[in-house]
């Protein structure tokens, strides 16, 4: 029996937030806090031949200055590749060589532009396609002798990641299938314009040599491990108190903010620094959405069974590698999409280039890799004549298919969310051309993403005297509102009012290990780990219940604090039982893991057990626009986004995400566009690097489809990241469906849309 | 060197003596300790710090502290002061209107002073309103549920 779990509690941080109250990260203000200022690359690649902070040094308010080679260490996720400052050498425009710190923000910049460094420029690698040429530049030199984990590289190259995947015999089937496809798509570098911007807060203690930070992150313990990495210190000397998180979406994970203020606290006795990047400074040097140039190709039967596909995947990880190098890995292996082609190729590469840095972004690879896959479905359809919902249904993932390691997967409501976003929309039907130059169509792309695994979460419970209970566990609330779906949880596992359940803000000094707050992994993996603790808690109380009734513990049961017997009967409520020890004091505690290793649902093909994800995040978008073949202006009238969400602990939270997720993958798909040149972010604005408002907003239709999962939590697996990337390739469908161009480069701009209708009247004269 | 100004700040009279380079937005942060009101780039560009100007909305960023001498400034912190939210912090709770919530603040307040001069306005004129306040969480469905859940009430 469930008390809140299910129901649409309303958001335990609403209150602080429609108040101004809540604290971020950049309401951080500590006594005696300096404030940071960076100087930045001009250049996409140059040595550094010198650096002169004397001017700097003397002006007025100027407390310390810092350079690459005070902290000569590496840091990196897979290959330690990046120095918190530029060491020789610069490699992207924005890349930070020195920092600054000073009394107040002012003079800090003021500083900085008195730091004068003389720059040798090298010939740059500006696309990823110029990385490959066996004359390019290296963008790193050292590649080969960095640490780095068990991945494969290319030495001397730009090549920082490679990984291929074969089954079956791809070759042999592409001779056998009926037709063949092949294209070539392309997903474009993006922000995650959070609001907030990166923003942080260290301090060094001088005589224990520990560092503080407030910092806004989504994985404090993976953020802690790489500020030791580049400070060359212990993960242990490092604490990071977690501020509220003003929006994340994968940004707030690698050392940004982080590392400027890390190093400036050391090098002052003890003071606080803060360091808050601009928009600009944002929107250039934190981290991008990693491009991709995707060719596909597809073999499929006059049946329309698919039954080989390879894919030759190039990915753009920028200057230094991040967190791209598992994009670029786990991303390739779901251009397969969701569903069944027995014969299977992929390769992935990444290069180095020497512009912005890219990493995790809402979806860690699937969005791109699902425009790819999801266009081309499209077009197999159409030119085979067969009903695109159709070609998915008898292609898709079924319950206990096998996924491409041989996983036997489970929790698969893939069917039932492309019948329901089809249905929603009204599939077949559409007012083609409501004014002469307006047509209308309707498109649908579905999606597979799976969880990082293995990863464990960790939580202690502790049930007060009062009677209030505290969740304790290192999973900063990144706006998901999961701190609402884990106070629910714990006060179901527990059995007490969710008003007595709170969830404090993460400290690595006083909440246990957890995975991060990344790849839709918080509900499932978190929500287990509490499911365990608060059930402990409860047993312990009704022990407890059971020794001051003379009864059995077996007998009781306890809901919403209140302790009855078999028969319903109300015997005391726990504030009453907790107050009968009000003298001697007393408080309960529980610890609750839970990780994935090891779970019977990991089984696959020995060696691709890695491969196997312990949950399968499925969701279906359908899109109704209207073009303008005047202007090439789209307008999305409606999408229908249906996600499987196992179970919804909360369709409130549940539908946020779905809905913030079509936003912003309408935003992705139609706005967002860097001008780069030469390497150089050109439009580093929100006025010019445009993203979606309230006025963009179609009509959005969340329908959430509840698959069984049964090692999962009440059965929830995750939705925050599956959102977002169905939503392009749904309006690039529905533009095919209205008008009969493609497009397969994205953002779908008005040029491009412009231009393919020229290309296509050209060809056409008929139409 | 600072002068001195004589405006109102959620409904009392506040004279302060500020630098005349900073911002409204920098005064109110900075020196008044109203951490409510958000900046999300110090260019006028994404409306997170939008405060209420005798009664309405302005880009708190792009005003100079001395520009608001002689008026009536509202912040998110003047909005629940006596301890019980307004009908628009209540929809925003009820409906789910906020997601990390840093857009939060102008968004409530742009929807207040809209509905002051509108007791009843329409989705699109909902829309006009806000559409200057990014929201990356994408949170506008149920913000424009908020408002019109508001606006229904009011007619």
């Amino acid at each position: 029996m469930t008390t809140y779990v299910g129901n649409r509690v309303a958001r335990v941080d609403s209150v602080d937030k429609v108040t101004g109250r809540a604290v971020y990260g950049v309401d951080v203000a500590l006594p005696g806090m300096l404030h940071g200022a960076v100087v930045r690359s001009p250049y996409p690649h140059a040595r550094i031949v010198s650096i002169d902070t004397s001017a700097a040094e003397r002006a007025p308010g100027v407390v310390a200055v810092a350079t690459g080679k005070d902290f000569p260490h590496l840091f990196g996720a897979a290959i330690k590749d990046q120095p918190f400052l530029a060491i020789d050498r610069v490699r992207y425009v924005g890349d930070p060589v020195v920092a600054v710190a000073a009394t107040s923000e002012r003079e800090a910049q003021y500083a900085r532009d008195l730091v004068r460094v003389e720059y040798e420029e090298l010939p740059a690698i500006t696309d990823m396609q110029m990385a490959l040429d066996d004359d390019a530049p290296l963008v790193h030199p050292d590649l080969h002798t960095y640490e780095r984990g068990g991945h494969e590289i290319v030495p001397h190259t730009n090549i920082n990641t490679l990984y291929h995947f074969e089954r079956g015999d791809v070759d042999a089937a592409f001779a056998e299938a009926d037709h063949v496809f092949e294209a070539e798509y392309s997903a474009h570098a993006l922000s995650h314009v959070t609001l907030e911007v990166h923003v942080a807060v260290a301090q060094y203690d001088t005589y224990s040599g520990d560092y503080t930070l407030w910092v806004t992150t989504d994985r404090p313990y993976f953020l802690r491990d790489d500020l030791a990495g580049g400070l060359g210190v212990d993960g242990s000397k490092i604490r990071l108190k977690v501020a509220q998180v003003g929006g994340s979406f994968g940004a707030k994970g690698v050392p940004i903010a982080e590392a400027i203020a890390v190093m400036l606290a050391r090098k002052t006795s003890g003071r606080p620094v803060k360091v808050e990047l601009t928009r600009e400074e944002c929107l250039i040097a934190s981290q991008l959405r990693v491009p991709a140039i995707m060719k596909l190709k597809t073999g499929v039967t006059n049946e329309g069974f698919m039954i080989a596909r390879s894919a030759d995947v190039l990915w753009d990880s920028g200057a230094y590698t991040a967190y791209t190098v598992g994009v670029a890995i786990r991303g390739s292996q779901t251009i397969v999409g969701p569903y069944r082609i027995p014969n299977v190729k992929i390769r992935s590469r990444q290069v180095y280039t020497n512009k912005a840095i890219t990493g995790s972004y809402r979806g860690y690879g699937t969005t791109q890799v699902t425009w790819a896959c999801e266009s081309q479905m499209d077009e197999i359809a159409n030119e085979l004549g067969i009903d695109p919902v159709v070609f998915r249904l008898q292609n898709g993932y079924e319950e206990g298919d096998p996924y491409l390691n041989g996983q036997i997967m489970h929790g698969v409501g893939l069917r039932e969310t492309i019948e329901t976003a089809r249905d929603e929309i009204g599939w077949g039907s559409v007012e083609r051309k409501p004014a002469p130059h307006l047509r209308r169509g309707k498109g649908l792309a579905t999606m597979i993403k799976p969880t990082l695994t293995p990863s464990s979460s960790n939580v202690v419970i502790n049930l007060g005297q009062d009677g209030r209970v505290q969740v304790v566990c290192a999973a900063p609330e990144v706006g998901s509102g999961q701190d609402t779906v884990l106070a629910q949880m714990a006060a179901d596992a527990v059995g007490v009012p969710i008003d007595v359940v709170s969830v404090p803000a993460t400290d690595t000094a006083l909440t246990p290990y957890n995975g991060p707050v990344a790849s839709s992994r918080t509900t499932y993996h978190m929500g287990n780990a509490i499911v365990a603790a608060g059930a402990e808690i409860r047993e312990k109380v009704l022990g407890l219940a059971a020794d001051f009734f003379g009864t059995d513990a077996d007998y009781l049961e306890m809901y919403d604090g209140e302790i009855r017997d078999e028969n319903g009967e109300l015997l005391i409520t726990l504030k009453d039982l907790l107050a009968r020890h009000q003298s001697e004091g007393y408080a309960l505690t529980a610890g609750g893991r839970y990780s994935s290793t090891g779970s019977p649902l990991l089984k696959a093909n020995p060696g691709e057990e890695w491969i196997s994800s312990i949950f399968w995040m499925l969701c279906t978008q359908a899109a109704e626009i209207e073009v303008d073949t005047e202007t090439g202006v789209i307008r999305v009238i409606k999408v229908a986004a249906s996600a499987d969400v196992g179970k919804a602990i909360n369709p409130m939270t549940c539908e946020q995400q779905v809905e913030g997720g079509v936003v912003m993958g309408l935003s992705n798909g139609l706005f967002e566009d860097f001008k780069i040149d030469n390497g150089r972010i050109e439009n580093a604005s929100l006025v010019d690097y445009k993203v979606a408002t309230i006025e963009d907003m179609p009509e959005i239709v969340p329908i959430l489809v509840e698959s069984v999962h049964n090692e999962a939590p009440f059965g929830a697996k995750g939705i925050g990241e599956p959102a977002a990337a169905a939503t392009p390739p749904a309006i690039a469908n529905a533009l095919f469906d209205a008008v009969g161009i493609r497009i397969r480069d994205l953002p779908i701009t008005p040029e491009k849309v412009l231009a393919a209708l020229a290309e296509k009247a050209a060809t056409e004269p008929g139409d | 060197m600072t002068f001195r100004i004589d405006t109102t700040i959620n409904g009392d009279r506040t004279v302060i003596d500020v630098d005349p380079t900073l911002t409204l937005l920098e005064v109110l942060r900075e020196q008044l300790l109203l951490s409510g009101t958000k900046e999300g780039c110090g260019v006028g560009e994404c409306g997170t710090c939008v405060v209420l100007c005798d009664g309405e909305p302005i880009a708190s960023c792009l005003v100079l502290a001395g520009d608001a001498a002689g008026c009536s400034i509202e912040t998110i912190e003047g909005l629940a002061d006596s301890g019980e939210l307004s009908d628009v912090q209540r929809a925003f709770v009820r409906t789910g209107a906020l997601q990390c919530g840093f857009c939060t603040p102008a968004m409530v307040l742009t929807a207040t002073a809209l509905l002051r001069e509108d007791a009843a306005p329409d989705a699109e004129e909902v829309k006009k309103a806000l559409g200057g306040i990014l929201c990356r969480c994408g949170a506008y469905p149920k913000i424009l549920e908020a408002v019109l859940e508001v606006s229904g009430e009011g007619a």
